[in-house]
């Protein structure tokens, strides 16, 4: 089985077909448009709290926007929408899905199915060199002398086209490096669903799998099914853009009749609900898992759990419309919208319970990768609660496009899922790297986060109920926002220390890399296939195929002695 | 059955919201409309439900991080919660939460959307304008004399200037001259997109005079920011003064071809009768 052989540094490191290569490769990535994304927002708050002020030097002040029209160092109108839109399209698809997805799909799924490889690694190979691809296309719209897209993550037309007055071309370079991580992303996707159906050890049932592998597998089929739906609606944006047609502008501002800006919300929609899933489902998954490890208890209701994950992913598809209350929709369609929408709470409720159920009479350990997966608990609760104001029509209606949104989804995608990722990085980093990382400093940087990015999201949805709408450069333009602006700098301030607090985790990481602890075979106790293989794993993943008997949480068996976990391949001692 | 629940709900709340300042601790803008209240009345409900289950949730779990810590002498239990007791118990909980939240605010929802917000007012005193924004302002229309848009006599006031009668219902008809704008009067607790190619109807109406502002919510461009419209709520008396002024002014735009770079003085549109 194992396929152990001599290799050369380009093969073995840059053009490696090893999927635990190549999700090392995501995961560098994703870090670094983690805190390429994060200094933007840096940026935004600097701008929302000190507006038209020069930058200071801990923000690259003396090289930032050195030829901004208003000023050396000041951050302008049209560089603050740059910087808000590409903050949102880095952080959703160049810094959590490479991290989630890329990374821990590339690297979990086939140790935990006990797979030697992804079935495809050529593929593999070429999603991610084609997600490098596009971000050398997103970072080079940075270097175009007007600087890059403007139009928000939505980039909704007419806004995003020629008759939307942005100068440049760098909605086209946005368009095209999206369509091209889209594409990646799709690679990726055929893959792991490819492997996950086809190459489950012997032994390893549906309902036996992980439930990281769980979360990830329904990604997959959300992401195989919904990103060719937004590259069609990228392209005819695109087309828009370089070729002269007019699909998605109409009113007096079209030449040709015809076109219909309403297309591109509802394609990016019918993508972009489920996208918030696509997200979400890896992290609920990993959650899932380490709440059992550190409780030293099965996962409870590990079907029901699988099963409320499912209904999520099935019912991701068809509730779009909520994006779109104010859009003048039908009252019909808006109702049916809306009903659909609250189905959701019901599994979300059911496994919520589960993972409570899961603490429940266990025995928890609270290392940092269970601190981040129990702050998950929380801001995920946050998050899923406060979307009910949003899925309903008349509450919606006012709080639609303010801050009350912004502040929803960054505890829903940003918080949820970054914490996730967090927990993830901490409890899968000694099996990835053979060293741990240091857990001193990883509960400063899970106290560091934890507090002020709560200080930072809830005063958003506090901001939104006050009226703050959206992507303003100056709050203090408007009256009824003076009673806010307080508050903005209080945010600022959380914000930066939400910020710094990061580059912590980073040192962490290259410090750890070099001179943390070396790791033992199974650190955490864990019953999953991954802890089984020793390190560095070889290309090939394991000596012999294994036999899987147990399901993923066999923890304080009641007949075990010396220890209180059972690998899933290791049979009840008699 | 959903009127009764809802009816008490409301006095239910009404007797709670002096004792529950709101978990947003900044105020809305102060509420000027006849049917805000019923939006303010929805958030607040939620308000106090998801307050209630989110405490439940912490306090749960601050108990079982002291109860369950990890200690010598101290064993998870082997409990995979599969059971026909565990399974009905999540799943009955799944379902109160889907009961007492989502069944009470959907009810409530469509209620007010089909009392107020979608029920459109007829009738002769009904005050109707025609609006459209642009990068970056907004313009607006009265019908003038014969009751009709888009004749000579329609009445075009200065850009970002709205004026309303109170205790009048106004319906508005929005379409936009360039790209995607969403008026918004928070004030009022309404909004409603403008997107090319189609025209968009919203009613509302003011019980207190005064000036309030119009922001757009969609974000338009780099000027976004300062696109910001007055909207006047005045007496019957005030409102026909001004209404009267405007006609003695004139347009400002006289019959001119449209040109491309400023407003088109024909902009405004045979009014769509709603549905």
């Amino acid at each position: 089985m194992s396929n152990s052989h001599e290799q050369s540094f380009w093969s073995k490191y840059i053009f490696s077909l090893d999927h635990k290569v190549i999700g090392k490769q995501f995961l560098w990535l994703g870090i670094f448009f983690l805190l390429f994304g994060g200094f933007q927002a840096m940026l935004i708050r600097w701008s929302l709290s000190n507006n038209m002020e020069p930058l200071p030097w801990w923000l690259l002040g003396d090289f930032l926007y050195q030829s901004s029209p208003v000023g050396a160092g000041i951050i302008g109108p049209d560089a603050y929408n740059q910087l808000f839109t590409m903050h949102g399209t880095i952080m959703i698809f160049w810094a959590i899905t490479p991290i989630l997805i890329g990374a821990f799909g590339n690297f979990c799924i086939p140790l935990q199915i006990g797979a030697p490889d992804m079935v495809f690694p050529k593929l593999n190979m070429i999603s991610f060199w084609t997600m490098f691809l596009a971000s050398v296309v997103l970072l080079f719209s940075y270097l175009l002398p007007e600087g890059t897209a403007a139009g928000g993550w939505t980039s909704y037309p007419p806004l995003s086209t020629p008759v939307g007055g942005i100068p440049g071309q760098g909605q086209t370079m946005w368009t095209l490096a999206l369509t091209l991580a889209g594409t990646s992303t799709l690679m990726g996707a055929i893959n792991y669903i490819t492997t996950i159906v086809r190459l489950r050890a012997p032994g390893m049932d549906y309902f036996k799998m992980p439930l990281t592998t769980w979360g990830l597998f329904l990604t997959s089929i959300l992401n195989a099914l919904f990103v060719p739906i937004i590259a069609a609606g990228l392209i005819i944006l695109l087309l828009d853009n370089i070729a002269g047609t007019q699909f998605l502008v109409a009113g007096s501002k079209a030449t040709i009749p015809g076109g219909d800006p309403l297309l591109y919300q509802h394609v990016f929609w019918i993508f972009g609900h489920p996208e918030v899933y696509i997200l979400i489902l890896p992290a609920w998954g990993i959650v899932s898992d380490l709440l059992s490890v550190f409780a030293r208890k099965p996962a409870f209701g590990y079907k029901v759990t699988a099963i409320c994950m499912c209904t999520i992913t099935a019912l991701s598809g068809v509730v779009w419309g909520h994006h779109m209350y104010t859009t003048g929709m039908s009252p019909l369609l808006g109702k049916t919208f809306m009903f659909l929408t609250l189905l959701i709470s019901i599994p979300s409720s059911i496994f919520f319970l589960n993972w409570l159920g899961t603490l429940w009479k266990g025995a928890l350990k609270f290392d940092v990768p269970m601190l981040f997966a129990m702050s998950v608990m929380w801001v995920f609760g946050l998050g899923g609660l406060t979307g009910l104001y949003n899925a309903t029509i008349t509450s919606d209606i006012y709080l639609h496009d303010t801050y009350f949104v912004v502040g929803h989804f960054h505890y829903t995608m940003a918080a949820s899922v970054l914490f996730g990722g967090f927990a993830a990085i901490y409890f899968w980093f000694p099996k990835m790297f053979g060293r741990d990382l240091d857990p001193t400093m990883g509960k400063i940087h899970f106290w560091g986060s934890f507090i002020p990015l709560n200080l930072v999201f809830f005063n958003m949805m506090v901001m939104g109920y006050a009226g703050h709408h959206r992507r303003i450069f100056d709050p203090s333009e408007f009256e009824f926002l003076k009673p806010v602006l307080g508050l903005n700098d209080f945010m600022t301030t959380s914000a930066f220390i939400l910020g710094a607090v990061q580059v912590l985790f980073a040192f962490n990481f290259v410090w750890s890399l070099v001179k943390g602890k070396l790791a033992e075979k199974n650190p955490w106790g864990a019953a999953t296939l991954e802890w089984t293989v020793d390190h560095p794993i070889p290309h090939g993943n394991f000596s012999a195929t294994p036999q899987v008997v147990n399901g993923p949480h066999e923890y304080s068996h009641p007949s075990l002695k010396d220890k209180d976990w059972l690998a899933q391949s290791e049979p009840l001692p008699s | 059955m959903k009127n009764i629940l809802c009816n008490f709900i409301q006095k239910f709340r009404q007797k709670t919201i002096t004792l529950l300042p709101g978990i947003w601790f900044l105020d809305p803008p102060k509420d000027v409309s006849l049917d805000g209240y019923r939006i303010d009345n929805v958030i607040q409900y939620t308000d106090l439900v998801i307050t209630i289950y989110f405490s439940i949730v912490v306090l749960l779990m601050l108990y079982f991080i002291l109860k369950y810590r990890h200690r010598p002498g101290h064993k998870a239990v082997y409990e995979k919660g599969e059971s026909k007791k565990h399974i009905g118990f999540t799943v009955c909980m799944g379902m109160l939460v889907f009961l007492s939240i989502d069944v009470v605010i959907e009810g409530m929802s469509f209620r007010d959307l089909k009392e107020a917000f979608w029920n459109f007012p007829k009738g002769d005193n009904v005050v109707k304008v025609e609006v459209m924004p642009q990068q970056f302002a907004w313009n607006f229309r009265y019908t003038g004399t014969d009751g009709e848009f888009g004749t000579e006599d329609d009445l075009i006031p200065a850009q970002n200037q709205m004026h309303i009668p109170v205790n009048t219902p106004v319906v508005i008809q929005i379409a936009p001259l360039d790209v995607i704008h969403s008026f918004f009067i928070p004030n009022f607790r309404v909004k409603v997109d403008a997107t090319p190619g189609m025209v968009n109807t919203m009613w509302f109406q003011a019980t207190e005079t005064g000036e309030f502002e119009i922001a757009c919510a969609e974000l338009c461009g780099n000027s976004h920011y300062r696109m910001k419209g007055i909207l006047t709520v005045e007496s019957q008396e005030d409102y026909n003064n001004w209404l009267n002024t405007l006609e003695e002014e004139g347009p400002e735009d006289e019959w001119e071809d449209d040109d491309d770079e400023g407003v088109p003085s024909r902009w405004g549109w045979a009014w769509k009768e709603s549905e």
